[in-house]
């Protein structure tokens, strides 16, 4: 019925709903009892053992929380959906979500707000209209997009963000936008994040002030490394199911589909993988190519369930809910899960780097052979736990070294990647300047030297 | 990554239909068929339940699409757990209370709607769950429970598992009663309670079961390489390459697992049989290190970095060990759980091996395809002669309790002589003793109760804020915390929890603990439910899966300080 009041606002809803008479008496008693919102407000009017001492609590804090606070919610997947419920329980009554996917019938295991009816409709578009039909006086804004198409100016409205993302790339991205936002002069340009992740039993939520505490940025380093193929392995020495469907996808697909591009969400393509993978083990009397598994590897896909992201997004609101009203203080500022074996939670504080390409400021020391072109310096850029850049873009204090782009400096720059960094630089090395998509508006500071 | 598949010979018995997630293709017969190869596409079904399959299987959705899950009393807590339970697929959930919908309900339960309000909490509670996943029944059972459990206990014992949410705290202590005095009669299914606390940002799971066996506790690794203690067919086989007249191709390309072998036997050979020691690691790494051609062969690095292997001795873990030092292991009778049987066998079969079976899986090493298959086929040869072993072993113990000799399925008995070390049983204990504070719960009191520097004394202290709350309830009816005299309840929880310790000081954080738990007044803030409700469908599965490690047996979440804290009582 897309309730749009305010939560303390009945009297738009009654009359427009449709409701029989018996209901819509029981729609407006509800909304005329005030002491709804008992659990929340207990936390708000009583203040706890370890509450800050500026906490004024009562109607200010709910003022805040309920008609003020403004919040995006980054993802309304198998974490969105649960975070999207959470808080719209909790009182927050301005969401926003934001979401570029479409509904999987893959998704209906966890992704609790939509039904099978809704399979390739807007996770954003749906799941706003859910929350709205079910929790009276929330308003949820739905934006079917992706997040690099929104300015800062667009993230700037807000008060808190909530990311619940699989992808690593657009957490970087925003991490990066929210850092590069902040200014000193106005304090209402930092904006906390709050970022959630799972894989099977395992999770974690942490709180982010950008500039104070550590970034996601600071953290890349202890994402664990994707498992890589060598191409040498899956064309000449395969032994596991995996390389045989890795040499369907990597080396045949392109060779007999010049022009296709492989789509991993089409079950034909997926076939044609599977049907290939499968001649190649026999060849090699290899066990184990399944239909499942060749999806799993080519889409890379993650096991996820709904008990988890329940305790990740629960965490990730309990955050949002302690600060936007200070009743309590909240997670300084990472938390992991695990619950493969009995219950584990470990709390600590993840420390910042100071050579951070988005938050440090310090310049990252990277020491290199005298024999490395400029093309191995780009290749360790984009393989090195630390960096993980996809395409770097370099820059010496006398200019471009190589840029990916625009194509007129590419052009100019290209014949760099085959020379000597060592001749490009000079005996003693020296700053180089990079840039990367991967990091919007944030230059990694590179001190080269050589062994 | 994804579940592996297991080597195995399945496909003979392998349905014409959809192959189970662990099962492999046979690759031989489908490539010699002249038919195409068979697609075994995923159903609707599996696709919907393709993500979490990858975690349990389809054996674990098999139990999972068995249970029978009840909940008693409805609020936040107990439907946010019963919908992570709906979403993968339990057969059947009831919800047993006969409260009426209050706002506050509405406020804080996602499964109701302000036109709830005044209806059966269970019944509007049913029909927003069951939404979630058509293919789950859902009832809802509008009796009082005290009553019910008077006249109907058959109806407690008929589930797979019981839920109390928010339950009086007499009320659910004659429940789990009843529950543990059903599963002492042999033959009764054991039904584990799970009793559910939380006021404002904390929250306790307690979990009442007679004993659980975990079947699969998903080990970070099943290999069994035994390098040190080679079977006959891989020694031989190290033994046999001529390694100095290769060519390089195929020098550079023998797995690491071989060249580890061959050096231990040539170390043997010159050492009067002694296997290099921890002492002589340099020495031994060395020989390997001149064992290579080039420079840079790959398969000699892998060899020198798992060198320890050699002198690392294959020992039977220490967990299967004291498994099989249990009671009911040691004596078994035809009723005895599968597990306690496959577990009793492993000890006689130990009396005459000195390691369990060998695992049929291996690493991926560098080697060439053909050396690597030769490999893990040695190591398949080897399974399947262990297992035959076991299984002839097994067959004489069934007969020994007058059970056929197919009495334990072929799946099982493989599955555990694949993964012998990935087993487990959790012996667990009556909630009434859980909440007595006697046993553990003085021993927790005096370790880290009365030691402000324990790492646990927070949380045993919000647990025995709990304790003293629950003695509250019973005595004056309502939660403390309801009333706006906060201050008072908590005077009367500090001189419960005095005397509950004896101790005539509250030490450290008890105050605090106790003024956040009263804070919350016993309700159910959204976000706190949601964490629980996650906890509690987590272990839920794997009670039902038999697959994972379930919690042992008591948690208290502090959503204050993001933190949870397990221990047993």
């Amino acid at each position: 019925m897309g309730a749009n009041g305010l939560a303390n606002g009945s009297s738009s809803l009654s009359g427009s709903n449709g409701l029989n008479g018996e209901s819509s008496k029981r729609y407006a008693s509800y909304l005329a009892n005030s002491n709804r919102y008992e659990a929340v407000d207990r936390m708000l009017d009583r203040r706890g053992p370890w509450t800050d001492e500026q906490f004024v609590g009562g109607s200010e804090a709910k003022a805040f929380l309920r008609q003020k606070a403004k919040i995006l919610v980054i993802g309304a997947g198998g974490l969105g959906c649960e975070i999207l419920q959470n808080l719209a329980l909790t009182g927050f009554s301005d969401i926003h979500v934001i979401d570029m996917d479409t509904i999987d019938i893959s998704n209906l295991n966890r992704q609790f707000l939509f039904r099978e009816s809704d399979v390739g409709k807007s996770k954003a578009l749906c799941a706003a209209d859910f929350i709205m039909s079910r929790v009276p006086g929330v308003k949820v804004t739905p934006y079917h997009g992706k997040i690099q198409d929104h300015a800062p100016d667009f993230y700037m409205q807000f008060a808190i963000i909530i990311a619940g993302l699989d992808s690593i790339s657009a957490r970087r991205w925003i991490n990066a936008t929210l850092v590069n936002m902040v200014d000193e002069e106005n304090e209402d340009s930092l904006k906390p994040l709050i970022d959630g992740g799972t894989e099977g039993f395992k999770g974690q939520a942490r709180v982010i002030l950008p500039t104070i505490t550590s970034c996601y940025e600071c953290s890349i380093d202890m994402l664990t490394p994707p498992t890589v193929f060598p191409v040498c392995t899956i064309a000449n020495t395969p032994r596991l199911p995996e390389h045989c469907i890795e040499w369907a996808s990597v080396l045949e697909w392109p060779k007999t589909f010049k022009d296709k591009k492989l789509d991993t969400d089409d079950p034909e393509h997926i076939e044609w993988l599977y049907q290939k993978a499968t001649a190649r083990a026999a060849m090699f009397k290899i066990e184990g190519v399944t239909w499942q598994l060749t999806q799993g590897v080519v889409k890379n896909i993650i096991p996820a369930i709904a008990s988890t992201n329940a305790i990740i997004a629960a965490s990730c609101c309990n955050e949002a809910f302690k600060i936007a009203t200070t009743c309590a203080p909240y997670l300084n500022n990472y938390m992991m899960y695990t619950g493969n074996s009995s219950i584990y939670t470990y709390t600590f504080e993840h420390g910042k780097r100071d050579e951070c390409p988005v938050c440090g400021g310090e310049a990252s020391l990277v020491r290199i052979s005298k024999d490395w072109t400029l093309e191995q310096l780009v290749e360790h850029l984009k393989e090195a736990q630390e960096f993980k850049l996809s395409r770097p873009s370099l820059s010496s204090e006398s200019g471009p070294l190589f840029w990916y782009d625009p194509p007129g400096i590419y052009e100019a720059t290209k014949g760099n990647l085959d020379k000597l960094v060592f001749d490009l630089l000079g005996p003693e090395g020296g700053a180089v300047s990079v840039t990367d998509k991967a990091l919007p508006a944030a230059n990694l500071s590179l001190e080269i030297q050589f062994e | 990554m994804p579940t592996r598949p297991s080597d195995s010979e399945v496909t003979t018995t392998r349905p014409t239909k959809i192959p189970k997630m662990e099962d492999s293709i046979d690759v031989v017969s489908a490539s010699t068929a002249t038919a195409p190869i068979p697609s075994y596409r995923p159903d609707a079904k599996e696709r919907r339940y393709d993500r979490q399959l990858r975690l349990w299987a389809s054996s674990g959705q098999k139990s999972l699409e068995q249970a029978r899950v009840l909940l008693v009393g409805c609020n936040a807590t107990g439907c946010q757990s019963l919908k992570n339970l709906v979403l993968p697929g339990i057969s059947h959930f009831t919800i047993l209370t006969d409260a009426k919908t209050t706002a506050q309900d509405v406020a804080t339960n996602f499964f109701l709607h302000p036109e709830s309000l005044g209806q059966n909490v269970a019944d509007e509670a049913v029909k927003y769950l069951k939404e979630l996943n058509p293919a789950v029944e859902g009832v809802a059972n509008v009796q009082d429970p005290a009553t019910l459990l008077k006249s109907e206990p058959d109806f407690f014992t008929s589930f797979t598992l019981a839920l109390c949410c928010d339950v009086d705290p007499d009320l659910e202590l004659s429940i789990a009663d009843l529950l543990w005095q059903h599963s002492s009669t042999p033959g009764n299914r054991d039904v584990p309670l799970m009793s559910i606390r939380n006021s404002g940002f904390i929250g306790r799971i307690s979990i009442q079961l007679r004993e659980h066996c975990v079947i699969d506790t998903h080990p970070d690794s099943t290999h069994t390489l035994r390098i040190d203690q080679p079977f006959p067919e891989l020694e031989t086989y190290a033994r046999s390459l001529d390694l100095d007249s290769m060519d390089s191709m195929e020098h550079s390309h023998i797995p690491y697992l071989v060249l580890l072998v061959r050096a231990l036997c040539d170390w043997r050979d010159a050492h009067e049989g002694q296997a290099p020691s921890f002492e002589f690691r340099d020495e031994f790494k060395e020989t390997l290190r001149k064992g290579k051609h080039k420079y840079d062969e790959e398969n000699f690095d892998e060899a020198i970095g798992q060198a320890f292997k050699c002198w690392n001795t294959s020992e039977i873990p220490y967990e299967v060990e004291s498994l099989l030092s249990r009671d009911n292991v040691k004596n078994i009778t035809a009723s005895s759980h599968n597990l306690h049987i496959l577990l009793h066998t492993l000890g006689i079969y130990l009396q005459s091996h000195p390691l369990p079976p060998i695992s049929p899986s291996l690493p991926d090493m560098h080697s060439s395809t053909e050396s690597y298959i030769t490999l893990q086929n040695m190591y398949k040869r080897q399974y399947q002669s262990d297992l035959a072993e076991y299984k002839s072993v097994l067959d004489k113990v069934l007969d020994s309790v007058g059970l056929p000799s197919g009495a334990v399925p072929v799946t099982e008995i493989e599955s555990f002589v694949k993964n012998s070390g990935g087993v487990d049983i959790v012996n667990g204990s009556p909630l009434s003793a859980q909440r007595d504070v006697k046993g553990l719960t003085r021993e927790a009191i005096n370790e880290h109760f009365a030691d402000p520097e324990s790492e646990n004394h927070l949380a045993i202290a919000e647990h025995l804020a709990i304790l003293a709350a629950e003695r509250y309830r019973t005595k004056h009816s309502i939660w403390p915390g309801t009333t706006s005299d906060t201050t008072a309840d908590c005077q009367i929880l500090e001189e419960s929890i005095k005397e509950m310790s004896g101790l005539t000081a509250l030490p450290g954080m008890a105050k605090e603990a106790i003024v956040e738990v009263v804070r919350g007044g016993f309700s159910s803030l959204p976000t706190t439910a949601a964490f629980i409700g996650g906890l509690v469908a987590q272990e839920a599965i794997k009670l039902v899966t038999d697959q994972y490690s379930p919690l042992d047996n008591t948690v208290i979440v502090d959503l204050v300080k993001s933190t949870t804290t397990a221990f047993k009582l």
